[in-house]
């Protein structure tokens, strides 16, 4: 039995299909990256995992299990909007806690200064997240859902509005805290770059409705670390070169049909 | 801070060289006093009106009414506004309701409001209800929609029951846009008591600005009128500088 399972999986609006007859399976503590073209169906997959849109037709299992609702299990960091600005940056990873039962307020706080840490925020605790920069928000983030006890991270291109240098330390800190927490994380990025960078597997899509193009096991070509000296190797750039191939191949399909 | 004591000097000084003028342009004779006395005749008058008649009394009488029937109308408006803007069919079966008399002009409810309640109290609170609740309603309805739905979906994968998305999102999340649109509600309301003291009332800043026009007594008109404004600025100052209290996270 895999862990996270998508069985012929589709999604239509209306007349409109957004998914086409989708299957994968993820393994636990694997991060799966969802790429490409902006608007294909990937973040409507990934949402569907979050239990914050339903398939028309097929079925997700998590554990043999099909979804439920949205609950803590699987947490989203979003691009934008990705703290609450009336709580400070200790509040918003405590949020995360907020309607759990099964800890007591010692062990919360305990987590709390525990994950802001691991993502290197104890410094500004106390601060609002107004006041941050917006690569610390999605620190802030992440450690609101790893407080959580989310064991999927749903992360939609949640370094897209970063520059690049501060996108490549997130990219590098992402990478280690998944490997510390064992967490599974599923990545929707159409950047072809992060996508090689932080992957263990790279799904690439096609247009909508989305399918997928290709299936690109990073680890198996890579390794399994994710460095900065990876990042100039030729095997690197070849892969980067290959998914870019790939990326582009569905971007001229669109011009080709385009009246 | 250098900014916004910059602002204040600049304000003070455009209001006081527009008093100055008011004053030159009286004293020159060019307006007969009747029609435009004197910034000094009025400060005056405002003097005697609060040693001798009471003018205080009129304008606690005013304000009174005004919280009164503004913390009415803006304590049903928050829940029916939120319940609006989160439960989609509730905002479909109110709305055009709440539109349809949102657009009726309050002076023409005068007589009505009259039949129902009589020239007592009731009929003012419930003119000045009449013109907050149904305007309040609806921006507290479009605030709670506009807020981010990433907020909400955050709270629901971290697993949050729905009514709790609505204390610990929906409500922080609009809270300082609510407050401002209080703050401006609160403005139209001193609009329609004066409309209500003016028809109906023997007490009120809007009765004893009518009772000066009956005589012509255009200084105690003045004079109420300034107590009306001096009464506006004063809350609205008190209401901003608390938003920007309670709301210092905003402050980038």
């Amino acid at each position: 039995m895999s862990y996270l399972e998508f069985r012929s999986v589709t999604k239509r609006y209306g007349p409109v299909e957004v998914v086409a007859p989708f299957d994968l399976e993820v393994a636990e503590g694997e991060f799966v990256v969802f790429l490409g073209p902006s608007g294909c169906g990937k973040t409507t997959l990934m949402r569907m995992v979050g239990g914050l849109e339903q398939p028309s037709s097929g079925r997700i299992l998590l554990r043999g299990q099909p979804l439920g609702p949205p609950d803590r299990r699987r947490g989203m960091v979003f691009q934008s909007y990705s703290a609450f600005p009336w709580l400070t940056v200790a509040g918003n990873v405590a949020y995360g806690m907020r309607y759990r039962r099964d800890l007591t307020a010692a062990e919360k706080r305990a987590r709390t200064a525990h994950f802001l840490r691991l993502v290197g925020l104890t410094d500004f605790a106390h601060q609002w997240p107004n006041r941050i920069s917006g690569g610390m928000r999605q620190r802030v983030a992440i450690a609101r859902t790893l407080a959580a006890g989310s064991e999927i991270l749903l992360m939609d291109e949640p370094f897209g509005a970063l520059d690049a240098l501060r996108r490549e330390r997130l990219q590098l800190e992402l990478r280690r805290i998944q490997r510390e927490e064992g967490r599974t994380v599923i990545f929707v990025t159409h950047d072809v770059e992060e996508a090689a960078f932080l992957a263990d597997r790279v799904i690439v899509f096609t247009r909508r409705p989305a399918r997928i193009l290709a299936e690109v096991d990073v680890t198996a070509r890579l390794g399994p670390e994710s460095t900065l000296e990876l990042r100039g190797s030729a095997e690197f750039f070849a892969l980067r070169n290959e998914l870019l191939a790939l990326v582009r191949s569905t971007d001229e399909e669109e011009e080709a049909t385009a009246p | 801070m250098a900014g916004s004591r910059h602002r204040i000097l600049i304000g003070t000084a455009a209001s006081l060289g527009l008093i100055l003028l008011w004053e030159a342009v009286s004293r020159s004779g060019a307006v007969s006093a009747r029609f435009l006395p004197a910034p000094s005749v009025v400060v005056a008058t405002l003097w005697t009106m609060i040693a001798e008649r009471g003018l205080l009394y009129h304008a606690g009488v005013s304000t009174l009414r005004v919280w009164v029937a503004f913390l009415i109308a803006a304590a049903m408006a928050v829940p029916i506004g939120i319940l609006m803007g989160s439960v989609r069919w509730i905002g479909a079966a109110l709305e055009p309701v709440i539109d349809f008399i949102r657009y009726l002009p309050v002076p023409a409810l005068v007589p009505l409001s009259i039949i129902w309640f009589g020239v007592g109290e009731s009929t003012k609170i419930f003119l000045l209800w009449l013109g907050t609740f149904f305007q309040l309603v609806l921006l507290v309805a479009d605030d709670v929609r506009r807020v981010p739905h990433e907020f909400h979906e955050t709270a629901m994968t971290v697993g949050a029951p729905g009514w709790r998305r609505l204390t610990d999102v929906s409500l922080p999340a609009m809270l300082p846009t609510l407050v401002d649109n209080m703050r401006i509600t609160l403005g139209w309301c001193w609009t329609y008591l004066i409309i209500a003291e003016i028809v109906a009332a023997d007490s009120g800043l809007g009765f004893v600005i009518w009772q000066a026009r009956r005589f012509f007594q255009t200084p105690e008109v003045m004079a109420g009128v300034i107590t009306i404004g001096i009464i506006g600025l004063l809350t609205d100052q008190v209401i901003r500088a608390a938003h920007r209290r309670w709301f210092r996270y905003l402050v980038r």
